[in-house]
């Protein structure tokens, strides 16, 4: 019966109609206990996983960020420090230099200005004695030439006559 | 026999195709191929998904990482499958609250309909028909090649190529339907729905003269849309199986007009050669009519939870719950 009803594509036959409802309903319910709920939860148990992976690795991302940041301010901060050291350095080396230079010229002047007293005074000496044995050589000549000696106020003439010439003469 | 098995394709392309009685008997009834298909479909179905479903939950702890991995090739199509629909077909039309209740029901008519579509590209019944006639009379197989094959067919063939079959499965789409709108919308908003919805019932009276109408045409459309889904089924599964029938019926055509048996041979094994083409075609087309009849069965469920957004535009919430107005309009 079934086959001969079965020529025409649209007849409705009731047992596979009604099987098909059961069934499928069947099936539906069946999925839905043991099936559904396993893979939903497999698949978001992997969702959370995949997002707390990807979260953790933001994270970590961040705190590599954030590091490399502070990694990097504190090599700008040494760099700073280092060039403030470096001036301060070349500062304390400058003004140790001036002063030694200073000190050197102040020194110098000094030796100079000893030097020149000392070469005043050795002069000066050198002058008197010269003028001494100047005056002694002349009343010696004095005394020759004249034969007799001569008293202390020609002398001092003579001296000084002596003097007169010989600094005219350049000496 | 290779003329036997030729005449027998060439008889009638359609008793390949449409549903036939099975050499099963209960109760004195001869049980139809549909109806065993049926019952090995579903068994099939739920034991491939109960299989792959442990393998895409997630393992002991003690596999580290890659208990989370899904194993096995079957189970990694399921999952994209599974995934594929849930979150680029019916979350985007249904919204996530009308999503999570019908999933299930959705879900396990798309398995289903897809397992029974893939039955279908196998010649099981072919297969037993072959080997009754190989071990059988060969004079009487060809003599009687019809009364033959339908006695010794056990299980084969393609239910849902059964208007019987899609008619009971969008008997099931009809009722979620209806429990969606009954649900969602209750007695008062579902008779709304009917007569065109809230605007027209609370508007001007004159508009009143157009809600017979526009019930008439509604309650037919709420019986109309399932059978729709049954009809659109059927004659996606029909047509594919019967022109592959018609492909080898060509073979047996030319034996029939007197011809000689090279030339048969010669065009049978032509045609072959587009029957695997169709076959790849008849793959899509088992998967696409699943994913049309899942689809579709969606989006008239979400067209009745569509008022609920009409109220909420337009003040006029009946206390449904609050959730269902923060979805996204459906799609239509």
């Amino acid at each position: 019966m079934l086959a001969a009803d079965a020529a025409n594509p649209m007849n409705v036959q009731v047992l596979p109609l009604a099987t098909a409802v059961g069934v499928a309903l069947l099936t539906v319910i069946a999925l839905s206990v043991l099936v559904w709920p396993k893979i939903a939860k497999g698949l978001d148990e992997r969702n959370e996983k995949i997002l707390g992976e990807i979260k953790a690795a933001e994270d970590a991302r961040a705190n590599a960020k954030a590091a490399q940041e502070e990694f990097e301010r504190k090599l700008i901060q040494a760099q700073h420090d280092a060039d403030a050291m470096i001036k301060e350095a070349r500062a304390q080396a400058q003004k140790a230099a001036d002063d030694l230079r200073a000190r050197s010229e102040t020194e110098l002047a000094d030796l100079k200005k000893r030097a020149n007293a000392e070469m005043d005074a050795a002069r000066r000496q050198a002058v008197a004695e010269l003028e001494a044995q100047a005056a002694e050589l002349a009343v010696s000549v004095a005394t020759k030439i004249l034969g007799r000696a001569i008293d202390a106020k020609d002398q001092k003439a003579l001296v000084e006559q002596s003097i007169k010439e010989f600094a005219s003469t350049g000496r | 026999m290779m003329t036997t098995l030729l005449l027998a394709a060439g008889d009638d392309p359609l008793a390949h195709v449409l549903d036939r009685d099975s050499a099963i008997t209960v109760g004195g009834t001869t049980l139809p191929l549909s109806v065993i298909s049926l019952v090995v479909g579903s068994i099939v179905c739920i034991g491939v998904l109960l299989a792959a479903a442990s393998r895409i939950s997630t393992g002991p702890s003690s596999e580290g990482n890659a208990r989370y991995v899904t194993k096995g090739r079957i189970a990694q199509v399921v999952e994209v499958l599974v995934l594929a629909l849930r979150d680029q077909m019916l979350v985007p039309v249904m919204g996530e609250r009308l999503a999570k209740r019908w999933l299930p029901l959705l879900l396990s008519l798309f398995f289903f309909i897809l397992t029974l579509n893939l039955f279908g590209l196998v010649p099981f019944a072919d297969l037993q028909e072959l080997l009754h006639v190989v071990a059988g009379d060969h004079a009487a197989a060809e003599a009687d090649v019809a009364h033959a094959t339908s006695s010794a067919v056990y299980f084969g063939g393609t239910a849902t190529a059964c208007f019987s079959v899609t008619l009971g499965l969008s008997v099931i789409s009809f009722f979620a339907i209806w429990i969606q709108s009954l649900r969602d919308l209750g007695v008062k908003g579902t008779l709304e729905h009917l007569c065109g919805g809230p605007d027209l019932v609370h508007g001007p009276l004159a508009l009143w003269l157009v809600i017979p109408i526009i019930f008439a045409v509604e309650l037919a459309g709420m019986f109309i849309k399932p059978a729709a889904l049954a009809i659109r089924l059927l004659a996606n599964m029909v047509a594919g199986h019967t022109l592959m029938a018609v492909l080898f019926g060509f073979g047996a055509a030319v034996l029939k007009a007197g011809g000689p048996a090279w030339a048969a041979g010669s065009i049978t094994l032509v045609a072959g050669f587009f029957a695997i083409l169709i076959t790849f075609l008849e793959l899509f087309v088992a998967f696409l009519q699943a994913f049309i009849f899942m689809f579709l069965t969606a989006v008239f469920i979400s067209l009745m939870a569509h008022e609920d957004h009409g109220h909420e535009e337009h003040g006029h919430d009946q206390g449904h719950d609050s959730q269902a107005h923060a979805e996204p309009a459906p799609a239509h």
